[in-house]
């Protein structure tokens, strides 16, 4: 149950995470889930996460190139573009505006 | 199943979604080297590979179908008697090239009959075929030589179209292949498993090139592996213009083909009217 | 001319992989020329031919219902109608011949006084006749049980009927045995041409039928309209 619901609420906010992610650095799958996990956000199975990078790839939101790494195989590295850090602020404003609200509600249950 | 397999059977289910060649490399390989770093059970970390298929196609949809081409397979008001049993009534099919044609119903509802009738093995009592192109045909079974050899059945095919002995055996050791299987032994075909010998069947029919190819459940007694490589070589075949009619009665493979002819007969009017429905656009 | 061939060179394989019924098929013959060989030598050396055209017949009887589901697909394939049985009974024949060799030589072996050109003409017809009749059984008849009980039927009243009688020039095998007379008997030349003529004329008519009946079967069918690709 609780990870079902944790699901649900990852599937609306996961691609603004990781236009976050990417913002710092370009990055691929592999590395954003490990990210997303030591941040405390979860253990991302890769086919939840793959099918949004490609989704944020097809809208034009990150670029991807496969690329040899230092040391390993070569993997596919996703580039934020100036649409996707557009998308980033306005969505991203969005969630922050629409998680305080919540976040009060909630606390005020909480602590009652 | 293991790593490998996994992404084998992914692999086909990308193929027969239709999605582009060069997109689904790109998704498989990426799945390869997330599995490569992480480790993990693949059934876990992306779930069962038809799943996980259907999640890609919904973020990055599939390659625009071919054209549908030009009419290759055109059956017309067949209708067939075996004394006073009607088998089949006005049946109607019409099968484009890069086409796959199922052909479904109840057992003894005449769709090998029907199948029968397109190849010009039986008459019908009323009702035409017309087949643009050169026409393979693969039965249900029976259609080996006991005492052939898979290479000598090779060979043999090859013939008919003056294809000489290297190159016939060539090619149909490679298109034995194409079904995970390795041909060029010293069995002969009564020593073949039942789901070997249908490979062996199977590979025949489509190794005289044909334009229209119609196919009898040929995937009978196939193991499960084989099975998956069965459906990807018919995409392949379609992706290749090949017009496909097959007989089958595992209604769970309908998404993965165009048009869909129900033989079941129905109670009230007598007859299903052929329900030629289109799966892909 | 090669999809012909290698039809022949199939059939060919195939039969020669029947072992057991292959043996079983040469030791019918040498147990017919065996019996009789006490008594007398000409009904011996004719349950000999009988026993090689026994033994052609049924591979050709076997060789074609076997063959059954796989020629609708070849002719598809490729292959003419007459690449098919014509190339099924050049294989046959070969074979014919090849088992004919033993059962020519098991008479000189025993020192029989014969015409052994006229046994090697008798042979042959029973050879020649041989094969297409199994042929036309077996593109008649569905099984090859129903086919190997005519055929015995139609051998045992060979070997019984009266062959002066007008009804045993009706009999396919009727040459070989007219022609074993020849060779047995150092009758008349009449006896040789007689049995050539005949089996040369049985041999003519069974490969008609076999071609009739293969074109028939195997022809394109009307309800089936054939486009080029264009």
């Amino acid at each position: 149950m609780d990870s079902d619901r944790r699901g649900q609420w990852l599937r609306g906010v996961l691609d603004i995470c990781v236009l976050a992610l990417l913002r710092e650095r370009e990055s691929y799958g592999y590395q954003l889930a490990q990210a997303l996990d030591a941040a405390g956000v979860g253990p991302i199975q890769g086919g939840t996460l793959y099918p949004v990078l490609l989704r944020l790839q097809r809208t034009g939101l990150v670029t991807a190139q496969w690329r040899e790494g230092t040391a390993g195989p070569a993997r596919k590295y996703y580039r934020l573009t100036d649409d996707g850090r557009e998308a980033l602020r306005q969505g991203g404003s969005a969630w922050l505006a629409f998680v305080a609200p919540v976040s009060d509600v909630v606390t005020k249950g909480v602590a009652g | 199943m293991n790593a490998d397999d996994w992404l084998r059977t992914f692999t086909a289910e990308l193929h027969q979604r239709r999605v582009a060649a060069d997109a689904a490399r790109h998704v498989v390989a990426e799945a390869a080297t997330h599995l490569r770093e992480g480790g993990g059970d693949p059934w876990v970390v992306f779930g069962p590979p038809h799943q996980y298929a259907a999640a890609i196609v919904e973020s990055i949809g599939t390659a625009p179908g071919p054209r549908p081409g030009p009419v290759r397979l055109h059956a017309r008001g067949i209708t067939k008697r075996y004394g006073r049993r009607t088998v089949l009534s006005d049946a109607t099919l019409t099968v484009r090239a890069g086409q796959i044609a199922a052909v479904v119903g109840a057992n003894g509802c005449g769709k090998s009959t029907f199948l029968r009738i397109c190849a010009g093995l039986v008459s019908p009592d009323a009702g035409e075929v017309t087949i643009s192109g050169r026409l393979g045909y693969c039965p249900q079974s029976g259609g080996t030589a006991d005492f052939l050899l898979a290479d000598e059945h090779f060979v043999l095919v090859g013939a008919g179209q003056g294809v000489a002995r290297g190159p016939a055996r060539r090619a149909g050791r490679a298109a034995a292949r194409q079904l995970g299987w390795e041909a060029g032994g010293d069995m002969l075909a009564r020593h073949l498993s039942g789901g070997t010998r249908q490979k062996l069947n199977l590979t025949m029919s489509t190794l005289s090139n044909p334009d229209v190819l119609l196919l009898d459940e040929p995937y009978q007694g196939f193991d499960q592996g084989t099975y998956v490589n069965f459906w990807d070589q018919l995409a392949r075949l379609r992706d290749a213009g090949k017009a496909i009619v097959v007989v089958t009665h595992l209604l769970n493979q309908l998404d993965r083909v165009d048009t869909v002819l129900d033989l079941t007969p129905t109670p009230q009017s007598g007859w299903l009217a052929p329900g030629v429905q289109g799966g892909h656009p | 001319m090669n999809r012909l061939l290698t039809v022949a060179e199939m059939t060919l394989r195939e039969l020669l992989r029947r072992r057991g019924v292959l043996l079983l098929l040469l030791l019918m013959p040498l147990t017919f020329y065996l019996i009789r060989r006490d008594a007398y030598l000409g009904q011996s050396v004719r349950s000999l031919l009988l026993g090689v055209g026994w033994a052609v017949s049924t591979a050709a009887l076997f060789a074609t219902t076997a063959a059954r589901e796989l020629e609708p697909r070849l002719r598809l394939a490729g292959y003419r109608p007459h690449h098919l049985y014509l190339g099924r009974m050049l294989g046959l024949w070969t074979v014919g011949l090849v088992i004919s060799v033993p059962f020519f030589l098991l008479p000189l072996v025993d020192g029989a006084e014969l015409r052994y050109a006229g046994l090697a003409a008798a042979m042959l017809c029973s050879v020649g006749v041989a094969a297409p009749f199994g042929m036309l059984i077996g593109a008649l008849l569905p099984r090859e049980l129903e086919g190997t009980l005519l055929l015995l039927t139609v051998v045992t009243v060979q070997m019984l009927i009266d062959p002066a009688g007008s009804g045993a020039k009706l009999t396919p095998f009727w040459s070989s045995r007219e022609i074993a007379t020849w060779a047995v008997d150092h009758t008349d030349e009449g006896y040789l041409s007689r049995g050539a003529l005949h089996g040369l004329a049985v041999t003519t008519l069974l490969v008609l039928g076999v071609a009739a009946v293969a074109s028939v079967r195997l022809r394109r069918r009307r309800h089936l309209r054939h486009l080029p690709v264009g």
